[in-house]
């Protein structure tokens, strides 16, 4: 029993922990451009718009936080067998880890803007100084928090993967969830905000970003700001959720019926996501309605 | 003519080429022959294991919906991120589980992993429907079908204009389940057959006690596991080039030639990784 209360305490702990990771990334991918819309910041001076928006993508976000994740998780492991406190072992592999992004985010940023040069986009240097240390804030937070989880698995949960390969799955999860909830809310929402609300950008606008502030040019901490309200939340809540779900059916149903439980658990889990995404599927049919008349042609 | 002024391939860009079939077919053989003088039955196993567990992520990964860069601006349908990397970050959540679960017999690992990868993909999957309707006031249609092969949702209506559709219908979504529940099957199945090859041979190469050499095992097997992933995960997604709706695609009648591909890579991949111990 007290195993038990242990092991559901530290699956609480991971997911809140997942949860922080999961919104840290969205941010830091969102003020970095690193998920797919950079395509969009990219192509926009091509197509005449010159801006100030960091562009340090030059990997996916998962297989680039898989990197750092398990650099992060390596580096802390390595601290650790030289018998270091776990915490400040973890604390000093993200730290290093983080370094690294910044080192990656600057020559990204720089080799991505310099290859515009030919289009008239400047590599703007004060562009550089406040934006990496800002994504690495968040890197920072995010890979602490996560290599204190794949921790958490590994030497209180008894995962039988060695710290830096739980870094390197949980990373790549973690950059796959970020990007696939977090990506839309910027690539759509915030780059092209001046678009119609509650309709897909046309692709005859792609480049056109919005390019200025309230006051000046807009800039990528505008769009950290932005995208904290609600892309880096939910990016946040799906990571959680992953994380919390995945331990918390294992945890608790393993051992009923010969790991069936959990495998049965797992079932009716994701029937309950499949019943609630049906859900919301059709709540916005109803509610937001067809953009045209139906009409019988095919659409392919 | 393709894009690289060669001649289009005979069966038209969903069939199989004869002639890569065939020198597939030789390599395959081959490795099998090698596994079959060098591993011995049990390498022979895990090798059929192996080879069965990158079909199963091969065929999955045309099921994951993804829409990659024109989904981030809500130009296409599916899940704003790259083939592989999506279907990886499913499949090696399920092989998280499923080596958790290793102790309790191949079938209950290769289940949980199934399971795994398919509820990280529900979640997600769930998610990106979110925010598409509450963060930014879009409803879900698919620019392939005219109507959601499930569900009987017409889609045409629901395309916003000068898009080719947004969002994850339900089959996508269905789809991304799927996908996931294969890969992390596959993932999982992959690990358990290396896992027991290391098991059986490592102490008799390192001179060591089982349990002294049970980390290594395990840390040998999960990277191999995670490396052939990704290996078929990228063959799979060039397969596929760039994005896919899901199941109702009619990018994903082209799987047939991933399959092929899959089998020999992982054929390739796991007689290096089980030669490794046993020569």
């Amino acid at each position: 029993m007290v195993d038990i209360v242990f092991s559901i305490g530290i699956t609480a702990l991971a997911g809140a922990l997942a949860t922080v990771a999961g919104a840290a990334e969205d941010v830091e991918s969102d003020i970095g451009s690193q998920g797919d819309p950079n395509s969009q910041v990219q192509l926009a001076p091509q197509m005449g718009y010159i801006h100030r928006i960091y562009n340090k993508a030059i990997a996916g976000e998962p297989p680039a936080w898989g990197l750092w994740i398990a650099l992060g998780a390596g580096i802390a492991w390595a601290f650790m067998v030289m018998q270091l406190n776990p915490i400040l072992a973890i604390v000093l592999g993200a730290g290093l880890a983080t370094f690294v992004q910044g080192v990656y985010s600057t020559t990204a940023y720089l080799g991505r803007t310099a290859s515009l040069s030919k289009f008239g986009q400047p590599v703007y240097i004060d562009i550089i100084k406040s934006m990496t240390t800002v994504t690495m804030a968040h890197a920072f937070v995010a890979i602490f928090a996560t290599v204190t989880i794949c921790y958490l698995m590994n030497a209180a949960l008894g995962h039988p993967f060695p710290l830096p390969l739980l870094g390197l799955v949980w990373g790549i999860a973690l950059g796959a969830a970020g990007s696939a909830t977090g990506n839309p809310y910027y690539g759509k929402e915030r780059q092209y905000q001046t678009q119609n609300f509650g309709a897909g950008v046309p692709i005859s606008a792609s480049g056109n970003i919005v390019r200025y502030a309230e006051a000046g040019e807009r800039n990528s901490l505008d769009n950290g700001f932005f995208t904290a309200k609600l892309g880096g939340p939910a990016s946040g809540v799906c990571f959680g959720l992953i994380v919390f779900l995945e331990l918390w059916r294992t945890v608790l149903f393993e051992n009923v019926g010969a790991g069936w439980g959990a495998i049965i658990v797992g079932v009716i889990i994701i029937l309950i996501f499949t019943v609630m995404d049906r859900f919301i599927e059709v709540w916005a049919r109803k509610n937001y309605g067809p953009y045209t008349k139906p009409t019988e042609e095919t659409s392919s | 003519m393709s894009a690289l002024g060669g001649p289009k391939p005979a069966g038209g860009s969903t069939g199989i080429a004869p002639v890569p079939a065939l020198v597939s077919l030789v390599i395959f053989v081959i490795i099998f022959a090698v596994m079959y003088m060098f591993g011995g039955s049990l390498g022979m196993t895990a090798l059929i294991g192996i080879v069965i567990g990158g079909l199963l992520i091969g065929f999955g990964v045309h099921f994951v919906p993804v829409g990659g860069a024109p989904a981030a601006m809500g130009q296409a349908p599916g899940i704003a991120t790259g083939v592989a990397m999506l279907a990886a970050g499913g499949g090696l959540a399920g092989l998280f589980g499923g080596a958790w679960a290793a102790s309790q017999g191949t079938v209950v690992a290769v289940v949980t992993g199934a399971i795994g990868g398919g509820l990280m993909l529900a979640i997600t999957c769930f998610f990106v429907n979110f925010i598409y309707i509450y963060g930014m006031g879009i409803p879900a249609a698919s620019g392939k079908v005219k109507k959601d092969p499930i569900t009987g949702d017409s889609q045409a209506e629901y395309k916003s204009q000068g898009t080719e559709g947004h969002g994850l219908p339900f089959v996508s979504f269905v789809g991304g389940v799927i996908g996931g529940i294969l890969g992390g099957a596959g993932g999982t199945l992959i690990y358990l057959m290396l896992l027991n090859v290391y098991q059986t041979s490592l102490p008799g190469v390192m001179k060591a006690t089982a349990a002294q050499v049970a980390p290594i095992a395990v840390s040998l097997a999960g990277m191999f596991a995670i490396g052939m992933f990704l290996v078929i995960a990228v063959l799979a997604a060039y397969n596929i080039t760039g994005t896919i709706e899901g199941p109702h695609d009619p990018k994903f009648k082209r799987f047939p030639r991933a399959l092929v591909a899959s089998a020999v890579a992982s054929a390739l991949c796991g007689v290096a990784a089980i030669l490794l111990v046993m020569v």
